[in-house]
């Protein structure tokens, strides 16, 4: 990465007609790479979901094993920084497996993937699901035991109470932590750049460094990723009202602007519950 | 209420033995505390079963082993001839497979103190639930099932209302209902009307006075001396963990022998 060296100490001039074009006509490469920033977050945060789930019913368990299984997942994943588990995963599994997972190109079916864009699915989606196990474990814990007690009592197995009686409910509890989750997501997806993937962060600097017009192509950087997650904030808004269409108890009724800021008045400030 | 209630699921189910629920000697404790000692009960086709007895004599922990919703450390239930929640081998109890407890569960209905309707579907989702995923019955006819059990309970009106808008009396008439629609061989009730305000207590008890007019069998945890002595069969007095008295509704109200029971009935009659 090259910073600039700032020679004069004369205050540099805000270039608005680079900001604006970068902004407003962002080049084919850029558009690729907003495009590659949403695919592998979506992909990761589905994984990572789906992982979450998997690992938050075996820490729930009674069987002890599984129950170990999950705990070490998660407190791996969470205690160390995802920087190092991206490296680990890109550079680390021919050491561990003695194969290279991770070529520069992979075909998986009909779909052409480079390596290190897989290589940071993986490590997004590992790293996301132990976050997800200690959300939908709250979610699980919220649902009031009866509910699972009628199930059984109707002579539904574990997988139907679980995934039609317990998850949707518990469902109500994960989303607004989940949707602070693909928020997260979308920015975290800039660390890509270190495995050199032509992600966001990693086309505008290449822009940057070619003009030399950092502070402009950095702002309008900031602004697409503003973008996005404002984006995904009123998405979320939407699914947290549909959740709460059932009970009336629970209608969450913050403004879009709450929501975007985080802001709360203090009479919602138990969220949903 | 319109019409008989088991019309709707095609009569009283059919029960295999004539003694619908043989527990022997259950043995039930959390932890050091022993919470059922040796408690014994036969429970025949058609009979209605009231338990009585003050907290934590276990009456609610023993119905709720009926159906394995509580582990037992010793003894034997049988519902319709099956062991409920164990395999025997070599004369020791194992834990049965899930999936085999969970399809001894679909002959015994069980209603609960708190309703437990599930929240995230309508009435009359609530009732077709079980029968469409467990029961394997088509969806259609389910639907027409569960609307005529609504029907039945005097709810024909909110198939399509969230147990949230529904008022604790009515939450527990569709439980009622939720249960009855896997035509169990065994409807159990924990403590039904414990949690309902006073003026909704007798419009469940309506609907579980016309079941037990209708050959239902059935076991209730329950105070309601009244409904006792109209449709039970058997009264049944427990006390820390044992059963010390049974009889005739008649029995308690006459000359209860144990003193413990004339002192309970003294409190809640």
């Amino acid at each position: 990465m090259h910073w600039p060296i700032l020679a004069t100490t004369a205050q540099p001039q805000f270039d608005l007609a680079v900001f604006l074009a970068f902004l407003f006509q962002p080049n084919g490469a850029f558009l690729g790479a907003v495009a590659l920033t949403l695919y592998v977050a979506i992909i990761s945060q589905t994984i990572g979901s789906f992982l979450g789930v998997l690992s938050a019913l075996a820490g729930l368990s009674r069987n002890r094993l599984l129950r170990s299984i999950s705990s070490v997942y998660v407190w791996f994943f969470r205690g160390t920084p995802l920087l190092v588990q991206l490296v680990l995963v890109y550079f680390g599994t021919p050491y561990l497996l003695g194969i290279d997972l991770f070529p520069a190109n992979e075909d998986i079916g009909f779909i052409s993937l480079r390596g290190a864009v897989l290589a940071g699915i993986v490590a997004f989606s590992l790293n996301e699901g132990a976050y997800m196990s200690e959300i939908v474990r709250a979610g699980i814990q919220s649902v009031d035991t009866g509910q699972a007690e009628a199930a059984k009592s109707l002579g539904m197995t574990y997988r139907l109470t679980m995934t039609r009686i317990v998850l949707p409910q518990a469902l109500r509890v994960i989303v607004p932590p989940l949707g602070n989750e693909f928020n997260n997501m979308l920015k975290t997806t800039s660390l890509l750049t270190i495995i050199a993937v032509q992600e966001m962060l990693r086309v505008a600097q290449a822009q940057a460094s070619a003009t030399f017009k950092y502070f402009e192509i950095y702002f309008g950087l900031a602004l697409y990723y503003l973008l996005l997650t404002t984006i995904w904030t009123l998405i979320q808004g939407r699914i947290e009202r549909r959740l709460g269409v059932s009970d009336a108890r629970t209608r969450d009724d913050k403004g879009f602007l709450a929501r975007l800021t985080g802001l709360r008045n203090p009479a919602g400030a138990g969220g949903l519950r | 209420m319109s019409g008989a209630i088991l019309d709707a699921i095609g009569g009283a189910p059919p029960v295999a033995t004539d003694d619908v629920v043989v527990a022997t000697d259950v043995e039930k404790s959390f932890g050091r505390l022993e919470v059922l000692k040796k408690v014994s009960l036969t429970v025949t086709r058609r009979e209605v079963v009231v338990v009585i007895g003050p907290s934590g004599s276990g009456k609610t922990t023993f119905i709720r082993c009926i159906n394995h919703l509580e582990k037992i450390q010793a003894g034997r239930i049988l519902v319709n001839g099956h062991l409920i929640g164990y395999r025997e081998v070599d004369g020791k109890l194992v834990e049965d497979r899930e999936q085999n407890i969970a399809r001894q569960r679909q002959d015994i209905g069980m209603v609960f103190q708190r309703f437990n309707l599930f929240p995230h579907m309508t009435a009359l989702d609530n009732i077709r639930e079980a029968p469409i995923r467990v029961r394997k019955v088509s969806e259609k006819e389910a639907t027409e099932t569960a609307r005529t059990l609504l029907e039945r309970v005097g709810l024909g009106h909110k198939a399509d209302v969230y147990p949230g808008q529904l008022s604790g009396g009515q939450q527990q008439r569709v439980a009622i209902a939720r249960a009855l629609a896997m035509k169990p061989a065994l409807m159990l009730f924990d403590e039904p009307t414990s949690a309902l305000d006073p003026e909704m207590i007798g419009e469940v008890l309506e609907v579980m006075k016309e079941l037990a007019r209708e050959g239902m069998t059935m076991i209730v945890v329950s105070h309601e001396m009244g409904f006792a002595r109209e449709v039970a069969d058997r009264v049944v007095m427990m006390d820390d963990g044992q059963i010390i008295e049974a009889g005739t509704p008649e029995h308690f109200f006459r000359n209860p022998t144990h003193e413990r029971t004339r002192s309970f009935l003294s409190k809640i009659l």
